[in-house]
């Protein structure tokens, strides 16, 4: 794929990751996430539009709109007028409409104190979506006079978009001999009611950092081990009480970002998931066993060697002569239903932790806390992101399930187990 | 600083109840801010439909093609027999199926069949006219189109209306096709002697009525039911 190979100002092909996103693409469903950022004051929504209209042409990748091609979408740059920001919704991550709202891939909210960015993940993963949102925050607080220095991963928009920032990551490190991975097992699908459309329930966990890392380390296990593992742990005792006729398998998909193994700038996708499981069909766990399961799991599979494998496979794919003939209206169902296979029936949920967000001095009194939604998943079952700021740490529950179970039962385990925890959401009942 | 009795979690100042176990905040020290922004907009927001005349206008292009060539083409390849009617019929029934429902979203049920089921009198009535078929067109043809239609009909509301289990569907579909097959029957034989002699129709209802009661019986039964229901993952 010669993304890279092109200058700026042109088309360019989507990575294999936004291949599959934009294949899954329907009308009440896109893969669509949400960084927020609660700042110290309201937001000036007019010196947040001139800090976007300022950052964007810094950011090629985020500035497009997809179109459909005959074999493939691809990105081409959009000229139109936007994007704008807008007064903020109860549903967030609504899917795109590609031809709508002038064909942006990204959107801008605002409410009270908190401004929000939804990237459609065909355009980028959470790690390049931060790099941008970041940049966005420093640009504003400069709008509003404050002196912020270019470090902490902040670009400077005073520079033309560097070519290294539009790669195809997954392309330049397709290099190793291909290896498929097997297809995990059936899991407990953990599906609830579904909502109406237009219907997206958020529940946000705010917990103190200091005191996960205080429950996680006193078992030897970071924080997205432990948090995890009790995800997987309140999975597990949810399916034991519905006392279904046999018990599948709990697992979870968490992204790995792939940057810290094989350097890149880009600002496009770049993860693959892992899948720590736990199978009841052995037997029943104590809440340490799981951890330590989850623990041992990650630090053995996440390698260098086996993600390279995987990721080859995966562009090997969108390589493959054959299927790069068949037109793309075939091409999307079948890539869907494979992802129904691979991607959703394997899995129990997702959960993604982007970790902290670390940021200059001189923008950290500004930021009161950071805030990550991961969008709807393909099937009404809750999806769970966290992401920590200082001392807080927001975990976020996020589907379009009529239920409570799992979010309630996780919260529920995080305060016996000594983490103090507050609760916000936009159910309204 | 409310926390909820049940969770142990603490609460926003402006919730009214515990998100997670909907247990209603009753604090008489410190009522509930009614005042204060809550922590998420109360607006919904609402992304417009995707738009489907394209799909439709080009649907209809591409039929409405097809009708007019085929429709010249006649005037020279056996210019004597209206054949190319067999050909526009057909992509007049398509167009009916397909394209209303592209461009009417949330068409009624009722509205959409009668349509369907009109486009099928329709194309058998253009092969009838070609056939110099009147006759057989109105005493067998339409009645057996207007019976299929109200059968579907009245199987799509009761399936739509209200919500049953599994079983009760199995049921309600099985049965109708018992009665079904006795109405064709019926017509079948008014057509061609004139008089009502129910044979291989009455075989198939009894045959349906066979598989509906035991279904019925465990749908009466509680007993059963929930057995049916644990075995069957329902």
């Amino acid at each position: 794929m010669g993304g890279d190979r092109r200058t700026a100002g042109e088309w360019y092909t989507l990575d294999n990751a936004a291949v599959l996103y934009s294949a899954l693409q329907t009308e009440k469903y896109s893969a669509i996430y949400r960084f927020s950022a609660v700042m110290d004051r309201p937001v000036d929504r007019a010196a947040l539009q001139r800090a976007v209209d300022r950052t964007m042409p810094r950011f090629p990748t985020f500035g497009v709109r997809i179109k459909r091609g005959a074999f493939w979408y691809y990105f081409e740059p959009n000229r139109a007028p936007g994007p704008f920001v807008k007064e903020d919704i109860s549903n967030p991550c609504q899917p795109v409409r590609f031809r709508e709202d002038n064909g942006w891939l990204v959107r801008f909210y605002v409410y009270e104190k908190r401004i929000s960015l939804e990237v459609f993940h065909a355009v980028s993963d959470g790690a390049g979506a931060l790099v941008f949102f970041k940049t966005l925050l420093a640009v504003y607080l400069r709008e509003l006079g404050y002196d912020i220095p270019n470090t902490h991963g902040i670009l400077d928009v005073n520079e033309p978009p560097r070519p290294e920032e539009r790669e195809d990551a997954y392309g330049r490190y397709a290099t190793v001999r291909p290896r498929r991975e097997k297809r995990g097992k059936r899991a407990y699908p953990n599906n609830g009611t579904a909502e109406p459309f237009y219907t997206f329930n958020v529940t946000i966990g705010f917990c103190p950092v200091s005191a996960l890392k205080a429950r996680a380390g006193a078992r030897g296990a970071s924080i997205t081990e432990y948090l995890t593992a009790v995800l997987l742990k309140v999975l597990l005792d949810k399916q034991h009480r519905e006392a279904p006729r046999k018990e599948r398998p709990v697992a979870l998909a968490i992204p790995i970002n792939l940057r810290p193994w094989f350097p890149s700038d880009t600002l496009r996708n770049f993860i693959l998931t892992a899948r720590p499981a736990v199978d009841p069909a052995l037997g029943s766990y104590t809440f340490e066993e799981v951890l330590s399961q989850v623990h041992h799991y990650l630090r053995l599979t996440i390698s260098r060697q086996r993600m390279q494998a995987e990721l080859s496979g995966n562009v090997r794919f969108t390589r493959n002569r054959l299927l790069q003939l068949v037109p793309i209206v075939l091409k999307n169902p079948v890539m869907s239903l494979g992802y129904k296979l691979a991607g959703v029936l394997p899995y129990s949920g997702t959960y993604t932790n982007p970790g902290p967000f670390p940021v200059p001095a001189e923008m950290a009194p500004h930021i009161q806390r950071m805030e990550v939604i991961l969008g709807q998943a393909t099937t009404p079952r809750p999806n769970c992101a966290s992401m920590s700021y200082g001392d807080t740490m927001a975990i976020t529950f996020a589907g379009t399930e009529a239920e409570t179970d799992t979010e309630r039962e996780f919260f529920r385990f995080l305060v016996r187990d000594g983490v103090p925890v507050k609760v916000e959401s936009n159910r309204a009942r | 600083m409310s926390y909820c009795v049940h969770c142990g979690v603490e609460l926003d100042s402006t919730a009214s109840f515990c998100p997670l176990c909907h247990t209603p905040v009753a604090d008489p020290g410190q009522p509930v801010d009614t005042a204060s922004p809550r922590p998420f907009p109360t607006q919904r927001g609402e992304v417009p439909p995707v738009s489907k005349v394209e799909l439709a206008l080009l649907i209809t292009a591409m039929l409405a093609s097809v009708a007019v060539c085929c429709g010249v083409l006649n005037l020279f390849l056996q210019a004597g027999r209206a054949w190319s009617l067999y050909v526009i019929g057909a992509a007049l029934l398509l167009w009916l199926w397909l394209v209303p429902s592209l461009l009417a979203r949330g068409m009624h049920l009722l509205l959409r069949l009668g349509v369907d089921v009109g486009a099928v009198l329709l194309y058998v009535y253009l092969i009838s006219v070609n056939l110099n078929g009147r006759d057989w067109f109105l005493g067998l043809a339409a009645p057996l189109i207007l019976w299929g239609g109200a059968a579907l009909l009245l199987l799509g509301l009761v399936l739509l209306v209200y919500r049953r289990s599994v079983i009760t569907t199995v049921t309600i579909l099985i049965g109708s096709v018992g009665v079904f097959s006795l109405g064709v029957e019926l017509l079948v034989d008014r057509w061609l002697y004139h008089a009502w002699s129910p044979s291989w129709s009455l075989v198939v209802l009894v045959v349906c009525v066979g598989l509906v009661i035991p279904l019925l019986v465990i749908r009466r039964v509680p007993s059963l039911r929930e057995e049916a229901r644990r075995r069957f993952h329902l």
